[in-house]
């Protein structure tokens, strides 16, 4: 048994990393002048990192590690918690304000709850690149956070059956209504029959598979779909971007977290 | 020279001070102790009573030992407009600037949408209020330019639209007398972003 040897040796080895892909998830103050951040990058997924002295006023810093902008981070790790070492702009951040700002922070949150620290999730981190900058654009941002959900879920091992109903294998019909099972997948929906899980029609289930929504129908079950769905992954404790987002009384200018 | 425990728990105390480590707090212990006798027990005597007299004004929620803060209470500012700060300090920041004759309205923080907190704990039920009670006019939004500022400012915009307000953003970007060329890249994107008609 050379294992408990072996994880001692890469939890005290020094690792250095340079300006590798990354973004910050979330920031705290942190002693004097320093900040705590959550840190998501390409390659080494979610950890904990300092950044000494970057709230001081002379720091150039400041303004740059911020949620929502690409950065290249250099660091040094030993253990847990890595030290920031230097921080690079890696392209134009998104414009990101109003209800796209919040829907980043809903993906945060997401992040945040699902992922597990150290586990890399190299295809992830480019779709949350890519969803950001839809969201920045302005376009569709309700369907790129469902489409964010559905790759997030994959990604997590928890992949969804969108395109054909599970008691049989046979191809989803569009015109036929099916109920979706947590962890399970499509049933068709025998007529009469109770169903206790997410029933919509199977145009819907198509549109989520494909990511193209004719219409607010599709949109509005994918929603449901994907809200009963992420709920039961993420247990009990309510997102609380999502109920931020929900007492903000008209906002709902097309997009839905 | 032995640390007594009386000695200790200055030090321990003086590192409540954002900035102090435990090096700087024994300085400070020694100065004040071998150099400063006097002044020690005036700050200790003033710090006493700041802590219990200083609440917050009910007005504006900033630092005051008054129920309505002087600011508020002055007869000679334009009440109708408001302006949107995170920090008392941010008020200080702006009269200093003597650019601004209306009054303010202080949050003692932002909106944090992953840290729970929510629009009662930065008393936006108090500036709705304000704004519906009062002869306001025009809400100045001068939250800091962080995710969370912006997205402070987007909420209270839209609370506060739909009373008939005029709702306004202060710029940020490029500092006055600076040469472009030496601005960072962020406070550039961010001055594009906010560019407006010339
Ligand atoms: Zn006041």
């Amino acid at each position: 048994m050379i294992a408990p040897c072996a994880a001692w040796d890469t939890a005290m080895k020094t690792e250095r990393v340079e300006l590798h892909p990354a973004y910050i998830l979330h920031h705290h103050p942190y002693r004097n002048s320093s900040r705590l951040l959550e840190v998501f990058s390409r390659d080494y997924g979610r950890f904990g990192m300092i950044a000494r002295g970057v709230s001081s006023k002379r720091s150039r810093l400041q303004g740059r590690l911020q949620p929502f902008r690409p950065l290249l981070l250099s660091w040094h790790s030993r253990g847990e918690l890595a030290t920031m070492r230097t921080a690079e702009p890696d392209g134009a951040p998104p414009v990101l304000s109003g209800a796209a700002l919040m829907s980043g922070f809903y993906l945060n949150e997401l992040l945040l709850r699902l992922t597990g620290r150290h586990v890399p999730y190299p295809r992830l981190f480019r779709n949350y690149h890519r969803t950001l900058n839809r969201l920045g654009e302005r376009r569709a941002g309700q369907d790129a956070l469902r489409l964010f959900e559905c790759h997030l879920l994959q990604e997590l091992g928890y992949g969804m059956t969108l395109d054909h109903e599970v008691e049989h294998g046979r191809p989803i019909q569009p015109e036929a209504h099916y109920c979706y099972h947590i962890e399970r997948g499509p049933v068709e929906l025998a007529t009469g029959e109770p169903a206790n899980g997410v029933q919509l029609a199977g145009s819907s289930l198509l549109a989520l598979a494909s990511g193209q929504f004719p219409d607010q129908q599709s949109r509005k079950d994918a929603l449901r779909l994907m809200r009963t769905v992420l709920a039961f992954y993420l247990g009990s404790k309510p997102l609380r971007s999502r109920e931020l987002f929900r007492s903000l009384k008209g906002v709902n200018r097309g997009t839905t977290l | 020279m032995a640390v007594t425990p009386l000695l200790s728990r200055l030090v321990d105390g003086l590192r409540c001070l954002p900035g102090v480590g435990p090096k700087s707090a024994q300085r400070m212990a020694y100065h004040l102790l071998e150099r400063d006798r006097e002044s020690a027990r005036r700050l200790a005597a003033i710090l006493a009573l700041a802590a219990d007299k200083i609440g917050h004004c009910k007005s504006c929620r900033t630092l005051s030992e008054t129920d309505i803060c002087p600011l508020c209470a002055s007869g000679s500012r334009d009440r109708t407009q408001l302006c949107v700060v995170e920090m008392p300090a941010d008020v200080e920041a702006i009269e200093q600037s003597g650019s601004y004759r209306g009054l303010y309205f202080v949050l003692m923080g932002h909106l944090s949408p992953l840290d729970g907190v929510g629009p009662e704990d930065i008393g936006l039920d108090q500036l709705k209020e304000r704004c519906r009670a009062e002869e306001v006019r025009e809400v100045i939004l001068a939250t800091n330019p962080t995710v969370e500022g912006e997205a402070t400012a987007h909420y209270i915009s839209e609370q506060v639209k739909d009373h008939g307000i005029r709702v306004t953003r202060i710029a940020h970007g490029v500092p006055l007398g600076g040469e472009l060329e030496y601005v960072d890249g962020d406070t550039l994107s961010h001055a594009f972003s906010g560019r407006r008609e010339w």
